[in-house]
C-alpha cells in the first residue's frame, strides 16, 4: 500500500537549530496519528510542512506519490490550527469560504455549511459575527469549516486544548470516526491518553526529530461510539 | 464682520442655486481626482502589500523614502513634471502640460506614497494568520492575498481616503500643471486662491464650503462601511 502523505529526509532550520530533521515518515489513508512531543518539539511545523504550506528547506513532501505542491493537492488537505483565525464575517461565511473556492453550488454550499455545524454542534450560531465567539467556539467553527471541505486529509494542532471537558468527549468522538469515512486524521496532542481513546497511531517528536513509534492498533469504532449522536450525523452528512 | 457674514450669505446662495462656474469646477476638482486616486490606488496596494509581506535587503530604506515622499511637496512634484511635460522635456512631444491628464499624473504621484504607506502599516498590523488559513482552506496564493486584502479593507480605505484628501485639497500640482485654465483645469483650491486674490471673497468661500462638504462626505461614507 502507497502512503498517502510521505516526508523523505525534510529539514527546516532556523538559525543553528533544526526545527525539524526527519529522515522518513509515511503516512497512509484512513488512518489516524497522534503527534506527541514537549513545546517546541516541532509538532506544528511537521504539522505545516504536511498542510503543504512550509516548504522544507530540504528533502521532499509527496502527496500521492507526487512531489508537487499544487492547489488541487492543497485543497485535498485541510490543517486547523491551535488557535484559528476567523475570517471577518459570520460562522456561515467563514464555513462557506473554501466551499465557494471550490465553485460547489449554492445548495451545495448550504447542505455542507449546516451539516458541518450540526456536527459541531453550532448551528444555533450560524448567524454570529466570528468576533463574538468564545475561544472554544472557534476551535469549533474551525474545524467545521474543514469537515465542510470534505478532505481527504485533515490536520489538527492540538484540537481540543481550548475546548470544555464536556465537549472534548464529543470531540474525540467526531474525529475518532473521521478514518472510517475515509479521511485520514493527524493531530498533535498533550493528551497521552488522547491516542488511545481516538485509536491512533503515536509518532513521538523530540526536538524536530521522530524519535519512536509506537503503534496502537486502531480499535474499531465501538459500539458506544456509533450509537453517539454526533457519529450519526456524521454519518448522515457521508451518506447523503 | 458685516463683510464676513455678507459674504457667508453670498457664498451659500452660489451653492444653493447650482451656479454653473461653481459646478464645472467642482467637477473638474472630483473626476481629475477619482482618476489619481484610481491610478494611485492600483499601483500602492499590491505595492504596500508586497512591501508589508515580503523581507529583503534595503526593505527598511525603501519604507524611509516612501514617509519622505508623504511629505512631498507638491510644489516639487509639480516643478519635476513641469519639466518632464513641457514642450522641451522628454515628454513635450505628447502636449500635455496645461490638461487635465497632467493633473492626474501629479496628484498621483503625489498619493501613491501615501496609500503605499498607510496599506504596508495595515499589513504589517494584520494577524500573520490569514494568508495560511486562506491557503489551507484551499485558496491559490493570488486569492489569499486578495483576502488578506479583504480582512485589512479598512485599513486600505483609510488609506485611500488618506490619498484623497492630499490630492482634493492641494494647490501646487494643479496649479503648475493645470495652469487654472477656466472651464478645464481650474479646480477648487485653484479657483479659491485666484477668486479670493481677485476679491470675489463670498465665490472662494462658496467652493470652500463644498471642498469641506466633499471632505466630511467621503468621511462619513468610510464611516458608514466601518460600521457594516
Amino acid at each position: 500500500m502507497k502512503p498517502i502523505l510521505s516526508l523523505t529526509n525534510v529539514e527546516i532550520q532556523q538559525g543553528s537549530d533544526f526545527c525539524l530533521s526527519i529522515d522518513t515518515l509515511e503516512l497512509f489513508a484512513q488512518r489516524s496519528y497522534a503527534l506527541i512531543g514537549a513545546n517546541g518539539s516541532g509538532k506544528s511545523t511537521l504539522l505545516r510542512v504536511l498542510a503543504l504550506l512550509q516548504q522544507p528547506q530540504q528533502g521532499t513532501v509527496y502527496f500521492n506519490s507526487e512531489a508537487t505542491t499544487t492547489t488541487e493537492q492543497r485543497q485535498q488537505i485541510t490543517l486547523v490550527e491551535q488557535s484559528p483565525y476567523l475570517l471577518r464575517g459570520t460562522v456561515y461565511d467563514n464555513v462557506e469560504f473554501g466551499l465557494k473556492l471550490r465553485g460547489l453550488d449554492i445548495k451545495e454550499r448550504r447542505q455542507r455549511i449546516h451539516s458541518a455545524l450540526e456536527m459541531v454542534g453550532l448551528i444555533e450560531l450560524i448567524q454570529r459575527k466570528s468576533d463574538n465567539l468564545s475561544g472554544g467556539e472557534i476551535q469549533r467553527v474551525a474545524l467545521a469549516r474543514a469537515l465542510a471541505l470534505q478532505p481527504r486529509i485533515i490536520l489538527l494542532d492540538e484540537p481540543t486544548a481550548n475546548i470544555d471537558t464536556n465537549s472534548v468527549h464529543a470531540f474525540e468522538t467526531l474525529l475518532a470516526a473521521l478514518p472510517e469515512r475515509g479521511v485520514t486524521v493527524v493531530f498533535s496532542t498533550h493528551d497521552h491518553s488522547q491516542p488511545q481513546r481516538l485509536g491512533s497511531e503515536v509518532i513521538q517528536m523530540d526536538n524536530g526529530n521522530l524519535f519512536n513509534r509506537a503503534d496502537v492498533a486502531p480499535k474499531s469504532t465501538s459500539k458506544n461510539l456509533k450509537e453517539n449522536k454526533i457519529w450519526q450525523c456524521l454519518m448522515n452528512v457521508h451518506e447523503n | 464682520m458685516d463683510y464676513l457674514f455678507e459674504s457667508i450669505r453670498a457664498a451659500i446662495e452660489l451653492i444653493s442655486t447650482f451656479d454653473g462656474e461653481i459646478q464645472k469646477i467642482v467637477w473638474t476638482s472630483l473626476y481629475t481626482s477619482f482618476y489619481a486616486i484610481l491610478l494611485a490606488t492600483t499601483i500602492a496596494v499590491p505595492s504596500g502589500v508586497a512591501l508589508g509581506l515580503t523581507q529583503f535587503r534595503g526593505r527598511r530604506v525603501v519604507i524611509t523614502i516612501l514617509n519622505t515622499l508623504m511629505a512631498l511637496p507638491t510644489v516639487v512634484v509639480g516643478l519635476v513634471l513641469f519639466g518632464i511635460f513641457s514642450r522641451q522635456g522628454p515628454m513635450g512631444s505628447f502636449g500635455l502640460l496645461f490638461t487635465p491628464v497632467a493633473m492626474i499624473t501629479g496628484q498621483m504621484v503625489l498619493a501613491t506614497p501615501i496609500i503605499t504607506n498607510y496599506v504596508l502599516s495595515a499589513v504589517e498590523g494584520a494577524d500573520n494568520r490569514i494568508i495560511n488559513t486562506a491557503l489551507t482552506l484551499g485558496a491559490t496564493p493570488l486569492q489569499a492575498h486578495m483576502q488578506l486584502i479583504k480582512e485589512i479593507r479598512f485599513g486600505v480605505m483609510a488609506a485611500i481616503i488618506a490619498g484623497f484628501g492630499r490630492v482634493i485639497g492641494e494647490v501646487g500640482v494643479a496649479m503648475m500643471l493645470g495652469g487654472n485654465i477656466r472651464n478645464s483645469t481650474r479646480t477648487m483650491t485653484t479657483a479659491i486662491a485666484l477668486e479670493t486674490s481677485k476679491g470675489e471673497f463670498a465665490f472662494g468661500l462658496a467652493l470652500g464650503i463644498v471642498l469641506l462638504s466633499v471632505a466630511l462626505f467621503v468621511n462619513l461614507f468610510l464611516n458608514l462601511l466601518q460600521q457594516r
